[in-house]
């Protein structure tokens, strides 16, 4: 199924064309493609093991494609100098699926170190920052804890919080509520709203989570058969009718009936 | 496309995989040797990496060393008694420790300690993702992290192989002067007459070549790793085995340029 063009949105700000990716004898992707535009939430929906969060380490060139296009701003990522990787890095952010924090620095220093490569503020400002960001994934006053003394769920909001830290344009989180208890769950779902409305954040959600990604998502794609099978708004997919995509949304309640 | 992945895969052909890391260490080679001297330079990380392979390892160099000497003057002591010439054995003592066993077993003993921890740290972080949130929040992993493992070794091989020849000559000494029955004053003589400056040299020019492969093997096995907490004991176990070889192989090629210069 083609992507459609959201009428509101006429400029993609990210764009997969013709992507291709395997490694070794397996293949992840046979030409996909996938358009999101600014200031969406845009959730990716797909089976085990099909290449959800590789797509996201695509965008950022953590890892390189076989052929085809991403585009990324207007500029092409998979050709990127690392000096204008580093600041593709700056625009968009990533929280991973663990949190990935560095396990030898403090809450406070994980923070700091996306802001002491960007370059951004000073001394006074990143201090300020650290708490502001603390604050906003409700986990004030840990700055000094490092995260072996953190819980799994504890660990994902600091991450997230390093992710917001330097004003990305762009969040791309991987399985934000895997893990997590239903008051952290609806905690990380309201965040990722409140990024979107407060400062017109894009954010690609990967997630098996569907009661958190009717929560979050403005459109649904979802990842068959090595491509991107499906896209569509949230009431479009809420009822479609394709039988795969049915599953899915309703926890496979639909084909079983069937 | 389908018909491409039930080609057989290059990566199942053994000579294709050895070439591939061995290709692939290259270039983390040249890459750290790049960004070693790119600015920001990363001091707190290479004094804490000079803490854990320098100073983390002297316990480890004292007491192998301070044996290997012990062992060699006991066994050269008694073959040399058969052609009367055990007042010698001092000499080989020192000059077998200087040029081949102090740089080969420090570095065989320190390497398997240092390597198989970096690999070990380094695949934590792989598995962890950590290493991807590195590049993600705008950092190269190969300087922050292999830069600082690689200096590390390149200061510390040297200088713990130093302290390997020191306490060796020791260790031999007190067995000489037991088994034989010299004084220190004859046993160090005999050593200073033997060992000359460029047999120091040729010890320790090795030691830097060892601590060179033992970073890069540990930090690439390390990065490279895969599948989970038991991919990490896995690569551990394997960078053992690859500096080991390393290692000795390196030895006799190094030996034979130095023995050329």
């Amino acid at each position: 199924m083609s992507v459609p063009i959201a009428p509101k949105h006429p400029d993609p700000i990210i764009r997969f064309s013709g992507v291709h990716k395997r490694f070794g004898p397996k293949i992840i992707y046979t030409g996909l493609d996938l358009d999101v535009y600014p200031g969406e939430v845009l959730t990716i929906i797909g089976g085990s093991g099909v290449g959800k969060s590789v797509m996201l380490k695509l965008l950022l060139g953590l890892i390189g494609i076989d052929s085809g296009s991403i585009t990324a701003f207007g500029e092409e990522v998979t050709t990127m100098a690392p000096a204008q990787l580093t600041g593709l890095r700056k625009r968009i952010a990533m929280l991973f699926q663990g949190g990935a924090l560095f396990d030898s620095m403090t809450v406070a220093q994980n923070i700091k170190y996306p802001m002491l490569e960007h370059g951004w503020g000073d001394v006074a400002a990143r201090t300020t920052r650290v708490a502001e960001v603390l604050e906003m994934v409700g986990l004030p006053g840990v700055e000094h804890l490092y995260p072996a003394e953190l819980s799994g769920g504890m660990r994902k909001r600091v991450g997230l919080a390093r992710a917001i830290a330097v004003q990305p344009d762009v969040i791309l989180y991987d399985e934000p509520t895997t893990g997590l208890d239903p008051i952290n769950i609806r905690r990380i779902n309201g965040l990722i709203r409140s990024l979107q409305a407060r400062l017109g954040v894009t954010s690609i959600v990967v997630t098996h989570d569907m009661d958190s990604a009717f929560t979050v998502a403005d459109r649904f794609a979802m990842v068959r058969d090595q491509r991107i099978g499906y896209t569509g708004s949230r009431t479009e997919t809420e009822r479609s009718e394709i039988p795969w995509v049915r599953e899915f949304v309703v926890g496979g309640k639909g084909v079983l009936a069937d | 496309m389908s018909t491409q992945a039930r080609a057989p895969s290059w990566h199942s052909w053994g000579i294709f995989t050895f070439f591939g890391h061995l290709g692939a260490m290259c270039i983390l080679a040249w890459r750290s040797s790049i960004a070693m001297f790119r600015r920001p330079f990363e001091f707190s990380a290479l004094v804490n990496q000079l803490d854990a392979v320098g100073i983390g390892s002297i316990s480890v160099t004292v007491l192998t060393a301070v044996f290997v000497g012990m062992v060699m003057a006991l066994q050269f002591s008694a073959a040399l008694a058969g052609y009367g010439a055990s007042l010698y054995t001092g000499s080989l003592v020192s000059e077998g420790l200087v040029r081949e066993l102090g740089p080969v077993l420090t570095a065989l003993l320190v390497g398997g300690r240092v390597a198989s921890g970096m690999s070990a740290e380094l695949g934590s972080m792989a598995v962890s993702e950590q290493i991807d949130a590195i590049r993600a929040l705008g950092a190269d992993p190969v300087k922050k992290l292999v830069v600082p493992r690689v200096l590390a070794c390149l200061i510390a091989m040297p200088l713990l192989t130093l302290v390997a020849d020191i306490v060796g000559c020791l260790g031999g000494q007190l067995v000489v002067m037991a088994e034989v029955g010299v004084t220190a004053r004859f046993y160090w003589e005999q050593v200073i007459a033997t060992v000359q400056i460029h047999d120091l040299f040729h010890g320790l020019g090795k030691s830097v070549f060892f601590g060179y492969f033992i970073a890069i093997i540990g930090c690439y096995k390390g990065m490279t790793t895969r599948g989970g907490t038991a991919g990490v004991g896995m690569a551990t176990t394997v960078t053992v085995v690859w500096v080991s070889i390393s290692i000795l192989a390196a030895d006799y090629l190094l030996t034979n340029l130095f023995l050329a210069l």
